[in-house]
C-alpha cells in the first residue's frame, strides 16, 4: 500500500467573529433570553403580537392550505407517529437481531439503519482504510448479500424501509430494495420507506469521498428512476445534519427549502419530469433540540413554508404535493457526556415537542449517544419515551394543541420570517449549490457553530451536568453500559468480504460492471439506475460499483488510490 | 506569524464529523496558537508526513466514535520515526474506559466532551513539545 499523495492542509473557515453579526447585541446586564436563532425573547406574549394574522390564510384547520396546523384532520388519531429506533453497529446479521430486539422493544411503523463509514465512504470493508473501520457507526452494507442479511426474516412491506447514510450509496440502497423485493417476489412498488440522500450532506458531516457533481447526477437519478417506476422510495433532504453540526432554526428551514427548490428545478429542467412527479420523493429529517417551544413553531413554519413554495413557486397541481413528509430526530447533540441518565429526561422533552409539532416519525437519540451507538438499555428507554409520550401524556389526541398561543404563533412567525430573509440571500447568489460554491453556506454554519461553544463556553446557555451544576467525575454514580465495536470485530467483517467476493459468479459481476462503465460514460443525463441494479443483483460490490462510475468519469477507481479495478471492462 | 508553536489538528480514518476539531482550530488560533488543519479522511501515514513537514509540536486528533485502533497507530508510527516528543491529544466522545486504554498506549491527553476553551488551551500548552533543552536560554 502506497499513499503519494501529500497531506495538505485542508481550507479552515476564515476567522470570524461570530458576535460581529447582525442579531441583538447581549445586553449589558448580562444575557438576554433569546432563540436559538438569536431572536430576544419577550416575557410575555399578547394579542399585539399576532396582530394581522388571519387563521385561514396562516394556519387553516389541519388538513388545509397553509397545513400549518398539519396534514391530516384527525391528527395521530387516523394514525400514530412511526415509533422507531436508529439500528446499526457491527455485522450485517448483528444489526439483523438489533432489529428483531426493537421490535419486541415497541419500535412500530418502519425500521430505520444507518451505514457505517464504510459503505457511506463507497468502499468495501476489504479495502486498507475500510477494514480499520468496517461496522463502526452502523451496518456495514456494500453488498446485496449484506442487505440479504440485514433484512432476513423481516418484512419488507407494510411497514416503512428507511436505510440512512451518505449521498453515493444512495443508488445502492435503492438497488438493494428493488433487487430483495423482486428475489422475495414482491413489487417493489408495494415498498415504502427513504432510502436516499441529498448531495448536500457531504457539507454537513455526512460525507463520502465523492464530488459534487457526481452525488448530484445520482441523486438525480435515483429521483428520476423512482418517480418514473411508481417507487415509494422516498429522499433524505434533511437540515437536521446541519443543524446537529451547530446550524441554527432559522438557518435550518432556510436551508431546507433551499436544498429542494435546488433538486426540484433541476429535475424539471434536466429530467424533464413535472413538480406533481417528484413533489412526494423528498422526506425532511428535521432536528428537534430541547427549546420546546422553538422546536414546535419550526415544524409547524416549514409545513407552511413548503406548502407556500410548492403552490407559488412550482405550481402544483395536486393537493398531495403540498406535503412535506416530517421525519424527526431528537437530537443527539444535546446529549450530554457527563451525568448521562439526565439524557433521558432531555429525550422526552424533545419528544414531546415532536409530537405535538406533528410529525411522521420519531427516531430518538439515547441517553449514551455521547459514548457509543445505543446499548440495548438505552435504546428500551427512548422507545419507551416514545410511548409515554404517544399513550400517557394525552399529547396525540389532540392536533396541533399550541395553535392560537400567542407565544408559539408568534415565534412561527418569527423563525419563517428570519428564515426567508436567509432564503432570500442564498437565492441571491444563485441558490443552493451557488451558496455552497461561494463558500456562504460553509460560513454560515461554521460562525453558528462557534458561536454556540462560546455561549456554552461563557455560561451564557446554561447545561446541567456541563457548566452548570457540574460534579466531579468520580461522584458519576450511574455506571453506563457501553455498546462497543473491537479492531477485530471490524477485521471479520473484512475477512469475510474478502473470502466471500470470490465465490461469486465473476464473469456476471464482470459484465455487469463493464455494461455500467459504458453506461456512465453516456453523459450526466444518462440514468444509471438500471445497470446499477443489475450490477447488485450479480453483487457488484459499493467499491466495485462506484470505482468503475469514477473510472468512467476520469477519475482514479478507488478515491484514496490504494486499490486498482479487478476486472477488465472491455 | 509569530506563534508561540504550531500543531496538527485532524480527524483520522474515515471520521467525517469535523465540527469539533474546527471549533477547538478556532479556539487555538485565538489563543496564538498556529494550526495547520488537515481536515478529514487522514490516515496515520498522512499525518507524521505532515507532522515532520510541518515540524509542529502537538498533534490534536478530533473523533466521533470510532474502535481508536488507527490513533494508537498513530502514536506508533510516530515512535518509529523518533518522532515521540510530538505528543497526540485525542478529543472527543471517548468512552472513560476508551480514554484510559488510549494514555497506557502512549496518547499524551483525551480531552473530553465539554472542557472549556481556557481547558482545552492549556492542555496543548502543558503536553506541547518544548525546545530542545541546549537551545533555551540559559539552559536547564
Amino acid at each position: 500500500m502506497s499513499i503519494d499523495v501529500p497531506a495538505t492542509p485542508a481550507a479552515l473557515p476564515a476567522k470570524t467573529n461570530p458576535e460581529k453579526r447582525d442579531r441583538p447585541v447581549a445586553a449589558a446586564s448580562g444575557f438576554p433570553p433569546q432563540t436559538d436563532y438569536g431572536y430576544v425573547l419577550k416575557p410575555v406574549y399578547g394579542p399585539q403580537d399576532v396582530a394581522g394574522m388571519d387563521y385561514q390564510r396562516d394556519l387553516g384547520d389541519p388538513g388545509q392550505y397553509p397545513y400549518t396546523r398539519g396534514y391530516h384532520a384527525t391528527g395521530y388519531r387516523s394514525r400514530m407517529w412511526t415509533q422507531r429506533m436508529t439500528a446499526g453497529l457491527g455485522s450485517s446479521s448483528d444489526a439483523n437481531r438489533v432489529l428483531k430486539q426493537y421490535h419486541e422493544m415497541g419500535q412500530r411503523g418502519g425500521i430505520c439503519v444507518i451505514s457505517d463509514r464504510v459503505f457511506s465512504s463507497c468502499i468495501d470493508p476489504d479495502h486498507p482504510m475500510g477494514r480499520k473501520e468496517a461496522g463502526i457507526l452502523g451496518w456495514p452494507g456494500c453488498s446485496l448479500l449484506e442487505f440479504e442479511e440485514l433484512m432476513q426474516d423481516i418484512p419488507l412491506t407494510g411497514q416503512s424501509i428507511t436505510l440512512l447514510g451518505s449521498c453515493a450509496p444512495s443508488s445502492l440502497r435503492l438497488a438493494y430494495v428493488v433487487a430483495l423485493a423482486e428475489k422475495r417476489g414482491i413489487d417493489p412498488r408495494e415498498v415504502h420507506g427513504g432510502v436516499i440522500e441529498s448531495p448536500f450532506e457531504n457539507y454537513f458531516g455526512q460525507t463520502d469521498p465523492q464530488p459534487f457533481d457526481l452525488n448530484l447526477k445520482l441523486c438525480l437519478d435515483c429521483w428520476e428512476y423512482v418517480a418514473r417506476r411508481g417507487l415509494r422510495m422516498r429522499c433524505n433532504v434533511n437540515s437536521q445534519h446541519f443543524q446537529e453540526s451547530g446550524g441554527n432554526g432559522a438557518q435550518a428551514l432556510a436551508l431546507q427549502l433551499a436544498m429542494l427548490e435546488e433538486l426540484f428545478g433541476r429535475l424539471i429542467r434536466e429530467r424533464e419530469l413535472e413538480f406533481d412527479d417528484v413533489a412526494n420523493i423528498p422526506y425532511e429529517l428535521l432536528s428537534i433540540g430541547t427549546r420546546f417551544f422553538e422546536e414546535i413553531a419550526k415544524m409547524r413554519a416549514l409545513r407552511r413554508m413548503y406548502a407556500r413554495m410548492a403552490r407559488d413557486v412550482f405550481h402544483a397541481k395536486k393537493e398531495k404535493s403540498l406535503h412535506l413528509l416530517t421525519a424527526t430526530h431528537t437530537s443527539g447533540r444535546t446529549m450530554t457526556y457527563q451525568q448521562p441518565l439526565n439524557n433521558v429526561v432531555r429525550c422526552a422533552i424533545q419528544t414531546l415537542a415532536a409530537a405535538v409539532g406533528g410529525c411522521t416519525a420519531i427516531d430518538n437519540a439515547t441517553l449514551d449517544n455521547a459514548h457509543s451507538e445505543p446499548s440495548a438499555f438505552a435504546a428500551r428507554m427512548s422507545l419507551n419515551t416514545q410511548h409515554i409520550v404517544a399513550h400517557e401524556t394525552g399529547a396525540a389526541d389532540v392536533v396541533d394543541p399550541l395553535a392560537g398561543s400567542y407565544y408559539v404563533e408568534a415565534l412561527t412567525n418569527q423563525i419563517e420570517e428570519q428564515a426567508y430573509g436567509i432564503l432570500a440571500e442564498i437565492d441571491k447568489l444563485g441558490g443552493m449549490i451557488a451558496a455552497l460554491e461561494a463558500g456562504y453556506i460553509q460560513q454560515m454554519l461554521s460562525s453558528e457553530a462557534q458561536l454556540k461553544f462560546q455561549r456554552v463556553d461563557r455560561k451564557e446557555r446554561l447545561v446541567v451536568g456541563v457548566n452548570h451544576l457540574v460534579i466531579p467525575p468520580e461522584e458519576e454514580e450511574f455506571e453506563l453500559p457501553i455498546q462497543e465495536l473491537h479492531a477485530d470485530d471490524s477485521e471479520s467483517i473484512a475477512l469475510r468480504m474478502q473470502a466471500w467476493k470470490k465465490t461469486r459468479d465473476q464473469e456476471a459481476v464482470r459484465s455487469q460492471l463493464a455494461r455500467l462503465h459504458a453506461d456512465a460514460r453516456k453523459g450526466d443525463r444518462f440514468n444509471l439506475m438500471p445497470a446499477i441494479v443489475e450490477a447488485v443483483k450479480a453483487y457488484a460490490t459499493a467499491g466495485e460499483v462506484f470505482g468503475v462510475i469514477r473510472l468512467a468519469r476520469g477519475l482514479s477507481y478507488d478515491p484514496f488510490d490504494m486499490v486498482q479495478c479487478p476486472f477488465e471492462l472491455h | 506569524m509569530d506563534s508561540e508553536m504550531k500543531v496538527i489538528v485532524s480527524m483520522i480514518g474515515l471520521d467525517g464529523h469535523t465540527t469539533g476539531g474546527e471549533v477547538v482550530s478556532m479556539i487555538l488560533r485565538d489563543a496564538g496558537i498556529e494550526v495547520v488543519y488537515l481536515g478529514v479522511n487522514q490516515t496515520p501515514e498522512m499525518i507524521v508526513r505532515a507532522a515532520l513537514q510541518e515540524d509542529v509540536d502537538a498533534i490534536g486528533i478530533s473523533s466521533h466514535a470510532s474502535n481508536y485502533t488507527l490513533i494508537e497507530e498513530l502514536v506508533e508510527r510516530l515512535r518509529d520515526n523518533g518522532m515521540d516528543d510530538v505528543p497526540v491529544i485525542c478529543g472527543g466522545n471517548v468512552p472513560h474506559h476508551t480514554g484510559a486504554r488510549l494514555l497506557s498506549r502512549g496518547v499524551a491527553a483525551v480531552v473530553l466532551p465539554g472542557s472549556s476553551s481556557e481547558e482545552i488551551v492549556a492542555t496543548v500548552r502543558r503536553l506541547a513539545r518544548k525546545p530542545a533543552a541546549g537551545l533555551q536560554a540559559g539552559g536547564a
